[in-house]
């Protein structure tokens, strides 16, 4: 990582980004660390995974995200029929010009809200993870692009498990983090009651960066400068979870990586052109939590999440931060 | 964030501490080396269990788990047998603190194993160095006193939560600090996370220790614990060989030449040595079924009572020179001597019996340690005054007849005493010549007949084996020589007897001492002058000194002994280690103090001295009238010498840059500056714009890319300062 950021660049990140979490604080009230993790999602180019239980504003971040970077946002409810052409889209045969013609599906956005993932058919769902990996749709040998910038909200409800296919670890993977939204502050609460908004569609945000703004953030932040040490202390961590007797197995390499860049995109969110440990030990929860499953399984699903919280903060306080 | 100090891992210290607690086992085992003590399985042991599992952590979790219920019952059980059998306790408490040691290194220790590990160790040590007062103790005892400080360090440092953690291993399960070891990681591990400024001060620290000790060790006055005590005998013997009290010629064997050292010698006044110091020992008389001893008639007669005490007295005058001699142990207890002397002081009380007939000075055993005595007035001479002899020899020559002295008696047969006396005749001794001449004959007779050689050979078959080689034309050595000359002297009717001790010796030219070793043993004969009423020396062994050398003596003769070969300069450690500890009385350490303070006070009155005469000079030019001539060229002074520490600072700073700049190490030696710094300013860091600011700069010194940084020094600079100014005010805002 030789070539360093301009300072001015630097800036101008720091100004889109504070432009751009004014925005969307104006309209989630009360969650500003949810909204930091998004955008920090947003610039590491990662997909996130939201498990709460609905209504808790899930909708209402990813389409305030999208109005305000000047994306298309699209919403896909996950069920156990849905098809995977429903998702990505189907090639039709028009009589006009007699030959087949490719029908985007609602994949064909910027920010995608894929609610509740886990009602879908495992096919469908790889097609949607398959999008996820690539930002591409290939139907009938044809590669077609989503859009740039591509970014997946997918939601579960952790309560609810009747009749739903839980993603597999691999796919687990796929996502960079994992954030629950949880129930705002009385007095956030309040002022929601007295808006008169009821739906997401009234949310009236304009614009605040470009979408060409928001690729150029996603190049910065893979150049923010990344010192040994800290690599090192990544490793670490790393290599901690998998010797770890509490865990089934340990972080796989996709996961190290997603640590590092989730810290890159950190540090570029937080105005900064180099990575501090701090960016890495903060982000150990939201990168790592939803890789990792004990060797004796809780049936909670929320028990199983805290347990392996409580596990990895232990393993964060046992390896030595780079001074 | 977890921010801990040191960088270490607790795995890692684990390690450290693991390989520091091995490294004092063996410090301790290999003192027991010196010791005369039977522990050669139990320090086998030992040294295998330490170096085995110190360097193979994981083995300890092989030994399976009766080993460890067994272990200690074992123990108690070898140590209560060892007592009962042998029943001397400290050999037997040595054995066991071995065998406990050597457990101990087959266990995962836990922070109450290594604290007992230094006890144990320390014992050893100090048991050890107590009894040998060799210069290896020393070594070992600062040695040990490191490694263990550093142990102690590291099991402070330790997360005592882990420590409880190991506590609960199940048997056969490697802790997880032991499964994957890598020495080599681990001591570039140590050398990156080290602060080697503190151990710079711990290690300054350390050394101010030493001094101290050192110091305290000039100044206290010494005594002699092991020979209070029954401690005597643990110290370790070294058998030396060369040296014999009965000379037997039967079955004569090689002189193994030894060329360990046996003796040294300080001289006060080197112009008193002699070109060939013949080294007296021991005197031996009688002649009997081929051996020369020392006569039971002589033992009682010639000795004195036993005596104990600090000084023997001699019938000489005091001259004012003094001879130091470091006697090894297991050479004889039978002091080396030039001749005559003053008085001999012991460096504490012995049991002594002093022959002045003799010139023989005998302890009343083999001392098994080093042994030193001072000799004062000692006479050089070649020749020896018994006036008891004379009178003897002169009332029995005017009465005709009596008994002869043990000096003349020889039993021949009359066969052998005529072969002899062929001898004489071939020799060209006649009766009527001096004793003096007459010997000196004698002894060009057998230097021209026989040839000198360590491996002698005496013909077989009947009779005297003196006379068997003294007519055959056979090689031989010393003994042969002089016994042989004895028995012609004897038959010729001259009192004559062979003298055992060193010849010559080397000149250590690094401690300016002499050095006799064990190779110098010789043997020679000492003939009777009645005129004179002397002992003259004579050594019929040829190469015994050219005349030439004869008259040459103190300077020039040291000059041909001087020896500056790498064995000389290991000796001289010995030597400079005997003076250091030997004391006959306080004069030398009250000298030493003196030495040592007087060196302080000249170097604190030249300082003095120097600053007085700078100040002089300046005043003096400041005083002289100003003229504008001066004043300008005073101007041009200042001037130039601030542009050449400007430029000097220049150079300085752009050599650093370059250095911190070019070399990754230098640039990780900045980064881990940084981050020192970073570690004390960090609490601060919402006080002030300022100081958020030397944060974020600190910040990117340590974890930002290179090129992007700050000036390193300035930054550095601002912290330190704000770091002084913020301790002063206030403790650091608790977050």
């Amino acid at each position: 990582m030789s070539d360093f950021i301009p300072a001015g660049e630097v800036t101008d990140a720091k100004q889109a980004l504070v432009r751009l979490r004014a925005a969307m604080t104006q309209t989630i009230k009360g969650k500003d660390d949810v909204v930091e993790h998004v955008l920090i999602c947003l610039v590491a180019g990662g997909h996130v995974l939201i498990e709460d239980l609905p209504g808790l504003g899930k909708t209402t971040l990813a389409y305030t995200l999208a109005r305000a970077l000047d994306g298309r946002f699209s919403r896909i409810q996950f069920t156990s029929d849905l098809l995977p052409s429903d998702v990505t889209g189907v090639a039709i045969y028009d009589e006009a010009v007699k030959q087949f013609v490719f029908k985007p599906g609602p994949v064909f956005a910027n920010i995608v809200l894929a609610d509740e993932i886990n009602r879908a058919t495992p096919k469908t769902q790889s097609a949607l993870l398959e999008v996820m990996d690539r930002a591409r749709v290939t139907v009938d040998g044809e590669p077609h692009e989503v859009g740039t910038p591509f970014m997946v909200f997918a939601t579960q409800n952790p309560v609810d498990y009747e009749g739903t296919f839980p993603l597999p670890e691999s796919q687990m993977d796929r996502f960079l983090m994992r954030l629950q939204m949880g129930y705002p502050l009385p007095g956030d609460e309040l002022e929601i009651l007295r808006s008169t908004r009821t739906s997401y569609d009234a949310i009236a945000q304009e614009p605040v960066v470009s979408r060409g703004d928001v690729l150029h953030l996603q190049a910065l932040a893979g150049r923010v400068f990344v010192e040994e040490s800290v690599l090192d202390y990544v490793l670490r961590i790393v290599t901690a979870t998998r010797t770890e007797s509490e865990f089934r197995a340990g972080v796989s390499v996709r996961g190290g990586l997603a640590l590092r860049t989730a810290a890159q995109a950190r540090a570029l969110v937080k105005g900064r052109d180099f990575v501090l440990p701090e960016d890495v030990s903060e982000l150990v929860a939201p990168v790592l939590t939803h890789r990792l499953s004990l060797s004796r399984p809780s049936s909670d699903a929320l028990e199983e999440r805290r347990q392996v919280a409580s596990v990895l903060k232990h393993i964060l306080s046992s390896v030595a931060a780079p001074v | 964030m977890a921010k801990s100090w040191p960088q270490l891992e607790a795995d890692e210290l684990h390690q450290v501490r693991w390989l520091l607690g091995g490294a004092l086992t063996l410090i301790a085992v290999s003192s027991v080396f010196y010791l005369n003590i039977d522990a050669w399985i139990a320090m086998g042991l030992a040294t295998v269990s330490a170096i085995a599992f110190t360097l193979r952590p994981a083995w300890v979790a092989r030994i399976p788990t009766w080993v460890h219920a067994l272990a200690f019952p074992l123990i108690a059980a070898a140590c209560a047998a060892d007592l009962w059998i042998t029943g001397e306790p400290l050999s037997a408490l040595v054995r066991l603190n071995l065998l406990l040691l050597a457990y101990r290194s087959a266990v995962y220790r836990k922070r109450r194993d290594d604290l007992q590990g230094i006890v144990l160790g320390l014992f050893l040590v100090v048991v050890a160095g107590v009894l040998t007062v060799s210069i290896a103790f020393a070594l070992q005892i600062v040695a040990f006193t490191a490694v263990a400080l550093a142990l102690l360090l590291v099991i402070t440092l330790g997360d005592p939560a882990h420590a409880t953690a190991t506590a609960a291993l199940t048997p056969g399960e490697v802790p997880r600090w032991a499964r994957h070891v890598e020495w080599r990681k681990l001591l570039r591990r140590i050398r990156t996370t080290t602060d080697w400024r503190v151990v710079a001060a711990g290690g300054a620290l350390f050394g101010g220790l030493v001094v101290v000790s050192g110091v305290l060790f000039l100044a206290i006055p010494r005594f002699q614990l092991e020979n209070t005590f029954w401690l005597d005998r643990f110290a370790m013997k070294k058998a030396k060989t060369g040296f014999t009290e009965t000379i037997r010629f039967g079955d004569v064997t090689e002189i193994t030449t030894d060329n360990s050292v046996a003796v040294t010698v300080d001289v006060s006044d080197r112009e008193k040595v002699p070109a060939h110091p013949y080294w007296r020992m021991l005197v031996l008389d009688e002649y009997r079924d081929g051996t020369f001893r020392l006569s039971a008639l002589l033992r009682r007669d010639a000795f004195g009572g036993e005596r104990v005490g600090v000084t023997v007295r001699g019938q000489r005058a005091s001259s004012g020179d003094t001879w130091t001699f470091y006697l090894e142990p297991g050479i004889s207890r039978h002091l080396p001597l030039l001749g005559p002397f003053a008085q001999v002081q012991f460096q504490e009380a012995q049991n002594h019996r002093w022959a002045p007939g003799l010139g023989v000075l005998a302890l009343r055993d083999e001392p098994a340690r080093m042994t030193a005595y001072r000799v004062e007035g000692m006479s050089t001479d070649a020749e020896l005054p018994d006036r008891r002899l004379r009178t003897q020899l002169l009332e029995r020559a005017t009465r005709r007849g009596g008994q002869p002295s043990v000096w003349e008696t020889l039993e021949l047969s009359a066969n052998d005493r005529a072969l002899v006396r062929q001898a004489l005749v071939d020799a060209a001794v006649s009766d009527e010549a001096s004793p003096r001449e007459r010997a000196a004959r004698m002894g060009a007779w057998l230097q021209a007949r026989h040839e000198y050689s360590l491996n002698p050979a005496v013909p077989g078959g009947a009779g005297d084996p003196i006379v068997r080689w003294l007519v055959s034309r056979e090689a031989g050595h010393c003994e042969l020589f002089a016994g042989s000359m004895v028995v012609m002297a004897r038959v010729a009717g001259l009192p004559a007897r062979v003298v055992t001790g060193f010849r010559g010796g080397s000149w250590n030219g690094f401690s300016n001492n002499f050095t006799l070793r064990n190779a110098d043993a010789h043997a020679w004969c000492e003939i009777f002058d009645v005129e004179s009423g002397r002992w003259v020396r004579f050594d019929p062994t040829p190469g015994s000194g050219a005349a030439s050398e004869e008259n040459l003596s103190g300077e020039e003769s040291l000059s041909l002994r001087l020896d500056r070969s790498w064995s000389a300069r290991l000796d001289s450690l010995r030597v400079f280690w005997y003076r250091r500890i030997v004391n006959f009385d306080q004069r030398t350490q009250i000298e030493a103090l003196k030495t040592a303070k007087t060196w302080a006070e000249k170097t604190g009155a030249s300082l003095r001295e120097f600053f007085d005469e700078l100040s002089a000079t300046m005043r003096a030019l400041l005083l002289a009238p100003w003229s504008a001539e001066r004043i300008g060229r005073a101007g041009l002074f200042v001037v130039a010498v601030g542009a050449c520490g400007w430029a000097l600072r220049l150079g300085w700073r752009r050599w650093k840059d370059r250095l911190g700049r070019t070399s990754a190490k230098g640039e990780a030696r900045v980064r881990a500056e940084a981050g020192r710094w970073l570690a004390r300013v960090e609490p601060w860091c919402g006080s002030s714009r300022d100081a958020e600011r030397i944060v974020s700069d600190l910040q990117r010194i340590r974890f930002g890319a290179k090129a992007t940084w700050p000036d390193p020094t300035h930054t550095l600079r601002e912290a330190k300062q704000l770091w002084r100014r913020r301790r002063k005010l206030t403790a650091p805002p608790r977050s």
